[in-house]
């Protein structure tokens, strides 16, 4: 690796906006596709649990260019039920038909595809699908679905408890009953889903026979045509799947879902081209969706506000089935292993379940399970201050792990190998003016109209997992690794391949930064490719805050091979020693020597027999080289968010002052696409504090599936965000990179429901759920304003 | 199933004609027979913005439209902002401001944009804020995009 940082840590500007800001982007359903292509509908069931007594297909199929209508045994038939393997005590594996058989468990499970030639026709068809359902009750609310007498979702799961498991620290009992105070409280988090602006869709084009060429709007290319061959039977070999420009993913395209094996295979069934766009309607039924959690928590500490012990009691809502490739328990095993945060907290017992309800699937959603368990210990440390009467940002601090005693590892045995806890929340103070706010501010709050207050939030962020991370997580079958091919052609220039898929995080550009520093040539020369299994090699893909770690890593050690051999090349034509060589900017020469050496291009030739250069004795041809890189149980990014908020007297309404960021993800790539990925979080996590829920009734129907209802955060309800960077280099990673793509998300939620607490602490109101909607802050204004 | 007829636009300062069936809407005809697919669908109910594009200099959701219903219409839509050398100097800024990520909403953002700084060509935040409230993004939190538009309009007024 070159010792000179050219590009890495540089905001240069993104070359893939050129031609996304002409509208030439290529996204699913901007591809060209074939005249004979057939239509995919998918006919959706209103019922949230139901037994399917009859289909009726006739009328449909009557329909001028209605070529099938298919059901669930039609298509048990070419793909069998998908399960996901999870191997962990206490988790009960199931499977999930691709069409629904007997029962529904959701509403909007598929019941029936029908296949057109036009997607309009779809339309008309599937309408006139007559379904017959024998409706049966529901289990669609968390706190009831595992009661005694609750409907059940799996006949073989009793108490609908998919998942449950504990763990306690050997000292807990004692440090929790010999402390001085101890704090309760439960939290309630709505469910939300990562909306992406631009729906799912696939588009299956068979080839030579029976080889497949397969587009998805996915994050996961590699895992996608893995299950695609696994669970239709198919010869992967056979099966090229190719991710086009990608709107959006936030973790809800890195599952893989029913409607692409059903496009896959029909479309080797029918021999023709099958697509399958999306709408909105079914974006907010079907993708997965994530947060319906409850948090009971207690906290013992003593009389300074040291934690002394911490018991949390975890409730996540699994939906109706485990989904792939994560299952139904990433949210919460998630929250278990991380509530602890940057705090000393060694003393810690758990107790967490994963309930299945005849609500939509659950899933990775950007910052995964880290909003919430950051929302309730947050939480705790403002009701710490409150208590004992201290200031939240001292309790906080005072119970940190100092940077002096990293690295460190937390009470369930996650690594925390470098940060700057400490130093980053003073940064954000600072920034935000807090003493002076603090100084300022009345006891009941309230300034010219509105109640004030600030909030923070202090965690730590779960970024660039590897396999062991993975496994101790019982997802037996995700590997943790991501490869890369670094590749001089014989101009000089550079290609290099990378495992991931990108949706809009920047890969052409920071992975070009990368490798242009880690082989010593422009920037310029370097181009990235992705998103295509014919192309590249095999990896995990881009999800969890995951592509800088495991990309960045596989691609530095696949560029260094690459420059050791043209070292050697080098120092063979010019007659030098080896480690006399220095490669930058695109030149090898020898040290000391500029004007001798030898171009990229000339070091190619050499490579590819193309000069009259021997290659040293025993170098093979060629200057290409491919590594793989899985990184260790996880590596640790932190922040510190503040926000300062006020909340309208009358309408509840919440409007932002100020909001500062304090981030610390390892080696910055580029800063400005970081400061992007942050500003994007942190407007889902105001999003998500203030504003989305999705709403299911007890009968299971979902009350808001248009964006009318579903309320996304605009342009006017979000603050300017401001970003400052620390860089604590991983020293457990190749090139020091943590992820980043989650933070912005996790630390938004609690930062935001602390300052709304702390503007509302003069009225006495407990904020313990989100969302914070006007309508329910200015019903609890109202009733703590007529309390005498 | 209705007979398609036959609809003439101005798109972008030529003259085109597709064929279209009543019920297609002006998004898909665009996208499907004239192959300008720059506008794209994000929810097919009016809320989302990134299908906006200028009828008669105004702008306007495709998806809320069906295309029989404009015919002769002037259309305009990110196809056009850009010659095949320079971007427009509103999309100069976004990629200055990094004002994109994935790049779905982003033509929606620029027609919103194109259109407001012709009417307002000295924003201030709150102003610039409003207009783009009925564009939703999901990636870049808006702050890019207010500052792009802020640096859009400075960028045009100085050219003048």
């Amino acid at each position: 690796m070159a010792d000179v940082d050219n590009y890495v840590g540089q905001a240069i500007l993104r070359r893939e906006d050129d031609y996304l800001l002409r509208g030439q982007g290529r996204f699913i359903d901007d591809l060209p596709t074939p005249p004979d292509t057939l239509h995919l509908g998918f006919v959706l069931s209103p019922h949230a649990h139901a037994r399917i007594t009859a289909i009726e297909t006739g009328a449909a199929l009557a329909l001028d260019g209605v070529v099938a209508v298919l059901r669930g045994d039609d298509l048990a038939e070419l793909v069998q039920p998908i399960v996901a393997e999870i191997e962990f005590p206490g988790y009960h594996l199931h499977g999930r038909d691709v069409i629904a058989r007997e029962k529904v468990r959701f509403v909007g499970e598929a019941v029936a595809v029908v296949v057109t030639q036009s997607a309009y026709l779809a339309q008309d068809a599937m309408e006139l699908v007559e379904v017959e359902y024998e409706a049966l009750p529901a289990a669609a609310i968390l706190e009831h679905a595992d009661q005694p007498g609750a409907p059940l979702v799996h006949e073989a799961i009793p108490n609908n408890t998919i998942f449950k498991g504990e763990f306690t620290t050997p000292d807990f009992e004692a440090a929790f009953d010999g402390a001085p105070h101890r704090l309760r409280e439960r939290f309630r988090s709505g469910r939300v889903g990562g909306v992406p602006l631009e729906p799912r869709g696939c588009l299956a084009l068979p080839e030579h026979g029976d080889n497949l060429v397969f587009y998805s709007s996915t994050q996961v290319p590699h895992l996608l045509r893995t299950a695609l061959a696994r669970f239709m039977g198919h010869s992967e070999s056979r099966i090229r799947v190719i991710v086009p420009e990608v709107g959006g993913g936030f973790g809800t395209k890195a599952q893989i879902y029913p409607e692409e094996f059903i496009t896959a295979a029909l479309a080797l069934r029918f021999r023709q081209p099958v697509k399958w766009i999306q709408d909105r309607r079914e974006e907010l039924l079907t993708n997965i969706q994530a947060r319906d959690h409850i948090y009971d928590v207690e906290i013992a500490f003593d009389g300074q506000g040291i934690v002394q012990a911490l018991r949390a009691d975890i409730t996540t809502n699994a939906g109706a089935y485990s989904t792939l490739p994560f299952g139904c328990t990433l949210e919460t095993t998630g929250g278990a292993r991380m509530i602890v945060g940057p705090y000393r907290i060694t003393n810690y017992a758990y107790e967490a379940r994963a309930l299945a309800t005849h609500t939509a699937p659950s899933g990775a959603y950007r910052g995964v399970a880290q909003p919430t368990c950051f929302m309730a210990i947050e939480g705790m440390m403002d009701r710490i201050a409150r208590h004992l009467g201290l200031d939240p940002a001292a309790v906080r601090l005072a119970n940190m792990v100092p940077t002096a005693d990293l690295p460190w590892v937390n009470a369930v045995g996650v690594r925390y190998e470098t940060g700057s806890y400490v130093e980053s929340l003073q940064r954000a103070m600072q920034m935000i003016g807090y003493q002076d706010f603090r100084k300022g501010q009345p006891v009941d709050r309230l300034v010219e109209g509105k109640y004030r207050g600030i909030g923070i939030a202090s965690f730590t962020e779960v970024s660039g997992t590897g396999a062991p991370g993975w496994r101790a997580r019982g997802l037996a079958r995700l590997p943790g690794f991501d490869s890369g091919i670094v590749r001089v052609e014989p101009t000089g220039k550079v290609t290099a391949y990378v495992s991931h898929a990108n949706g809009g995080q920047g890969h052409y550009t920071t992975f070009a930064q990368v490798v242009a520093d880690a082989l010593g040539v422009e920037f310029d020369d370097v181009t990235i490719i992705e998103g295509d299994t014919a192309a590249t090699p095999y990896g995990t893909n881009t999800f969890a805050s995951r592509s800088a770690v495991t990309g960045g890593g596989a691609l530095i050690r696949a560029a260094s091979k690459v420059q050791e051999k043209m070292r050697r090349i080098a120092a063979h034509v010019l007659e030098a020693a080896d480690e006399d060589i220095v490669i930058e900017a695109g030149r090898a020469h020898v040290a000391g020597v500029p004007e001798h050496g030898l171009s990229f291009m000339e070091i190619a030739e050499t490579a590819y027999s193309m000069n009259n250069h021997s290659l040293p004795e025993g170098e093979e041809f060629g200057l290409e080289e491919t590594d793989f890189y899985d990184p260790p149980l996880v590596t640790m990014a932190n922040a510190v968010h503040i926000a300062q908020v006020a909340v309208d007297a009358e309408d509840g309404r919440v409007t932002f002052e100020n909001y500062v960021v304090v981030h610390d993800c390892g080696r910055v790539i580029n800063p400005m696409i970081v400061e992007g990925q942050i500003h994007g979080g942190a407007a889902q996590g105001i999003g998500e504090a203030l504003m989305e829920e999705f709403v299911y009734d007890e009968g299971g129907q979902l009350q808001n599936a248009t964006l009318l209802d579903y309320l996304l955060p605009t342009a006017e309800d979000v603050p300017l965000f401001q970003v400052k960077h620390i860089e604590s280099p991983s020293t457990d990673t190749v090139g020091g990179f943590k992820g980043v793509g989650e933070g912005g998300l996790i630390g938004a939620v609690p930062a935001v429901l602390n300052a709304v607490a702390d503007a509302l602490a003069g009225l006495d109101i407990n904020i313990n759920r989100k969302p914070l909607r006007p309508s329910l802050l200015g019903n609890l204004i109202r009733e703590a304003r007529m309390k005498p | 199933m209705s007979e398609k007829v036959e609809v003439t636009l101005t798109v972008n300062g030529r003259k085109r004609s597709g064929l279209a069936e009543p019920r297609m809407l002006l998004a898909d005809f665009l996208r499907h027979e004239l192959g300008l697919r720059g506008a794209h669908i994000g929810c097919e109910h009016g809320v989302c913005g990134a299908c906006t594009i200028l009828i008669e200099g105004r702008t306007a959701r495709s998806c809320l439209h069906f295309a029989v219903a404009v015919d002769g219409a002037v259309i305009d839509t990110v196809e056009g902002m850009a010659g095949p050398d320079a971007l427009h100097p509103i999309q100069e800024a976004f990629h200055r401001n990094h004002a994109l990520q994935c790049g779905y909403c982003t033509s929606g953002f620029l027609l919103t944009t194109l259109e407001f700084l012709r009417r307002n060509p000295d924003p201030d935040e709150g102003a610039i804020r409003r207009a783009l409230t009925n564009n939703l993004c999901r990636c870049t939190g808006y702050s890019n995009i207010v500052k792009a538009v802020a640096d859009a309009a400075a960028a045009m007024r100085e050219a003048e």
